[in-house]
């Protein structure tokens, strides 16, 4: 017998495209619920343009390797839902939902006449969470995010990089992936309470917003202090403090040497170790595990004040010992002898290299009809009674319209066929996958 | 009062005991924050991140640590000795009418005590216990030592950012700042909260939650695993944009006030969108050539990118301050934003339209200050800092006597024997 799952029995209208609406409906997918993707091929985002696609693969609206990771746990409709009988579909849907969600810009399920009104009219205590760029209200409401223009509002990409330099930023849309995370939180929030006090809610959520307390430290420096961040010395690269310049915390935990990336063998690409010593036993060890070289055992490097003083020439010092190993290598040695240290890891390594992930079994295997077995990533939590699995592979777009139509809201063989007839499950004039042929039967 | 005042929280009536450092805080603040009688649990000097700055008025004080002002708020505090019998016994009390224990203790630790899920939900078969560690409860690197730093190593973050190699040459990869693996770890951990407290109200069962800092890490990348397991590449890291496994054109130009402006131009240069980029370089009488009919002819734009890129829209950005690129671009519904430092935030007027910043009373300090408010307005049960990050100790009369019963002489007895 398969366990239960947390969210067993909840239905999810899920509206959203592109990333950071999908990954929030990937994770409530994976604890159970039963998420319902609207999709209309005219205007799709997330699926094309692909990237992801194998190099031995077609590109088309179902062989996107990052969809597919993305969209794990879903089933698909296609539907106009900007037709009358369209919007008078998806509402029933969402009569006998529990959750809608979608990350449009602000106004653009009220202009199909969605607005959270006419969804209590529908669904009188549904969970609405709306995950715009900016939020429904505000003068700026309208503006529209993608992940790199969040990071950048927020305040998030100016704390990355090396003083002195432009911003180095976030190498992918972060605010994708904490954005989706939040659209989880507020549904599961959203659950919770309506589960106690049989209240539902609009939860008006917003991107660029998000990413603004993950600057917490920084910003009361700002409002506390008067300290801004536009300073001499931040950011301060991997350090937590760049010598030479004013000595203050920089929003990084406890000011210490050495932290820092440092090269290893054989100097490719990837190939650092990051070193962080947060006592001074830590750096004893850490002269121990290198063997004790001369330079290291000067007075000056005795002291954190010394060290954070001569950081150039300890980093200096510290790289020459790690050029002689491994990441790994580097890492077991210096782990077993109590200093902290891990390797920098692409995405190769984690996926082939790296023992713990493996044990965890991070990346396990689904079958998806177009691209064939492929490892999807997991959950990071594990709950004892109501495990999260990802049970299936992302939805071909429309692959579910028939049994959502016929079998979950009632509608005829026949009345599927007029639908698709008539261009409300798919456009007239798009030419139909073959499943979709093999459901029209 | 408005009707949001009059409302509690969407977690009003949860009571969760944290006992957290660096690793917990921030999830514990995010239920507190949403309504919970979050009580935090720490040991009698006070949790270690109290001596982590920026301080108030960088006076060092396990009372002034802004990073545990910001991190703990909408708590209560308690002290507790779990290494003392009388702490422990304490502890099970509370433990017996909690909702939710938060705890970021090596793994192991709590059941070499006997406080162990195992032994505290014979009392309270209902309790959801989650424990947040680096790399979860079990593997060969379970008892690893770690550091936020370490942690965007591991993770794939330090691989996917960094620097071209013209801006920056021989850089490192660069671990952004902030203290986002312990973000990334309180998001996970929060989800998996609110899953087994979800599943509770339908079945009255709790469980044990084993979240991983690692895996959230590694999980927050992207397409950088997609794109090795459905294509074998490995991505390079480019300054302020995407990583890819080929160079990309770059996104972030300097603006003439010294700062930078975030613009998403490559990739989107068909006719319609070089049309309005003409209007709004126009309206600043920058527009050079591309008002010529003649960029309406797609060749002709893939043809003269890097003339766009390089030269018209940089050239556009390099004489505005990055505001006003900002605002005007977003006006005409370009998704363009400002690079800003935090504390431009502060002033920001769509943020006060939504109520952003909030004034947080510290009454031992006669002060109150501006402290960062909500990713998401919560319409029927508002999000709140209901209190300031609490005093050692502060709330320890309040929960033993008040709440355990124990006497004020009994309350003596417990602190000088060092057990609170």
């Amino acid at each position: 017998m398969s366990l239960p799952r947390a969210l067993d029995g909840i239905r999810v209208v899920d509206f959203s495209w592109v990333r950071a609406g999908p990954w929030a409906t990937r994770w409530l997918g994976a604890l159970g619920a039963e998420i319902i993707k609207i999709e209309w091929p005219e205007n799709e985002r997330g699926r094309l343009p692909s990237s992801t696609t194998p190099q031995d693969v077609e590109v088309n609206l179902n062989t996107s390797g990052n969809f597919n990771d993305t969209n794990v746990n879903k089933r698909s409709l296609s539907l106009n839902v900007r037709t009358p009988k369209g919007l008078d579909i998806v509402k029933r849907l969402i009569a006998i939902s529990d959750v809608v969600i979608e990350n449009f810009s602000s106004r653009v399920l009220r202009n199909w006449g969605l607005g959270y009104e006419e969804l209590c009219k529908v669904k009188p205590d549904i969970v609405y969470v709306s995950m715009s760029g900016y939020g429904h209200t505000g003068r700026n409401h309208h503006y529209t995010t993608f992940g790199p223009v969040a990071q950048a509002v927020s305040g998030l990409t100016y704390i990355s990089g090396l003083p002195d330099k432009p911003p180095a930023g976030w190498g992918w849309s972060y605010m994708d992936d904490t954005g989706g995370m939040y659209g989880a939180m507020c549904v599961l929030t959203g659950l919770y309470h309506r589960n106690v006090t049989g209240q539902g809610q609009h939860i008006d959520q917003a991107q660029m917003i998000a990413g603004i307390p993950l600057t917490g430290p920084a910003l009361l420096d700002f409002t506390v202090n008067g300290r801004r961040s536009r300073r001499d010395g931040f950011p301060p690269g991997n350090r937590a403090h760049w010598p030479g310049t004013p000595l203050v915390n920089n929003y990084r935990g406890p000011t210490v040497a050495p932290h820092n990336a440092y090269r290893t063998h054989p100097g490719d690409y990837n190939d650092w170790c990051v070193i962080v010593c947060h006592a001074d036993e830590e750096w004893q060890r850490l002269v121990q595990v290198m063997g004790h070289p001369a330079w290291a055992t000067a007075p000056k490097f005795a002291t954190l004040a010394g060290r954070l003083q001569h950081q150039e020439e300890m980093d200096e010092g510290i790289e020459t010992w790690s050029m002689t190993l491994g990441k790994y290598e580097v890492t077991e040695r210096c782990q077993a002898a109590g200093v902290r240290a891990l390797p920098v890891q692409s995405s190769e390594d984690r996926v082939e290299h790296d023992p713990q992930l493996g044990h965890r079994q991070m990346y396990r295997e689904i079958e998806h009809p177009a691209l064939g077995v492929r490892k999807i990533q997991n959950a990071p939590f594990k709950l004892s009674e109501t495990p999260a699995i990802n049970h299936l592979p992302s939805p071909l777009i429309g692959q579910h319209t028939r049994e959502i139509v016929e079998d979950l809201l009632g509608f005829s063989h026949e009345e599927l066929r007029v639908g698709y007839a008539d261009g409300t499950f798919w456009p007239i004039t798009r030419q139909r996958f073959a499943y979709m042929e093999e459901m029209l039967r | 009062m408005t009707e949001a005042q009059t409302l509690s929280g969407p977690l009003a009536g949860l009571r969760i005991l944290e006992l957290a450092d660096e690793k917990g805080q921030f999830c514990g603040k995010l239920m507190g924050d949403l309504g919970a009688d979050v009580i935090k649990i720490e040991p009698p000097a006070g949790e270690a991140t109290r001596r982590v700055g920026p301080f108030l008025g960088d006076v060092p004080h396990p009372e002034r640590s802004l990073s545990f002002w910001y991190y703990n708020t909408s708590k209560r505090g308690i002290t507790l000795n779990l290494e003392t019998a009388d702490g422990r016994q304490l502890f099970r009390r509370l433990a017996a009418a909690a909702d939710v224990i938060l705890e970021t203790f090596p793994p192991g630790y709590l059941s070499s005590l006997g406080l162990g899920y195992e032994h505290l939900r014979e009392q309270n078969p209902g309790l959801i216990m989650c424990a947040l560690t680096p790399f979860g409860q079990t593997g060969p690197w379970r008892d690893y030592l770690t550091s936020d730093l370490l942690h965007m190593a591991a993770g794939g973050q330090m691989a996917s950012c960094g620097y071209d190699e013209v801006d920056a040459p021989g850089a490192p990869p660069i671990a952004p700042g902030g203290g986002n693996a312990w973000h990334m770890g309180c998001h996970y951990a929060y989800i998996a909260i609110m899953a087994a407290l979800v599943y509770r109200t339908v079945t009255g069962r709790g469980q044990y939650i084993d979240v991983s800092i690692h895996e959230a890490c590694a999980l927050t990348t992207e397409a950088a695993i997609p794109n090795y397991i459905y294509r074998h590449e490995v991505v390079r890291r480019q300054t302020g944009r995407h990583h890819a496994p080929r160079l990309t054109p770059r996104t972030q130009f300097r603006s003439k006030d010294g700062t930078y402006v975030t613009a998403l131009v490559a990739g989107r240069l068909n006719p319609r969108y070089v049309k309005d980029l003409a209007e709004l370089l126009d309206s600043y009488g920058m527009a050079g050539d591309l008002t010529d009919a003649k960029y309406q002819d797609p060749q002709v734009i893939e043809a003269n990118r890097d003339h766009i890129i390089e030269e018209l829209v940089a050239n556009f950005i390099a004489n505005l301050p990055a505001e006003e690129v900002y605002h005007a671009a977003q006006a005409r519904g370009f998704t363009w934003g400002a690079v800003r430092a935090p504390e431009a935030l502060v002033d920001d007027p769509h943020l006060h339209d939504r109520g952003f910043w909030k004034q947080v009373e510290h009454p031992e300090l006669g002060r109150s200050f501006v402290y960062p408010g909500e990713a998401a307005i919560y319409n029927g049960s508002p999000w709140r800092i209901s209190r300031r990050a609490p005093l050692i100790g502060e709330h320890n009369q309040d929960i033993f006597c008040g709440e355990l019963g124990l006497s004020l002489p009994e309350l003596v007895i417990l602190a000088e024997s060092r057990a609170i």
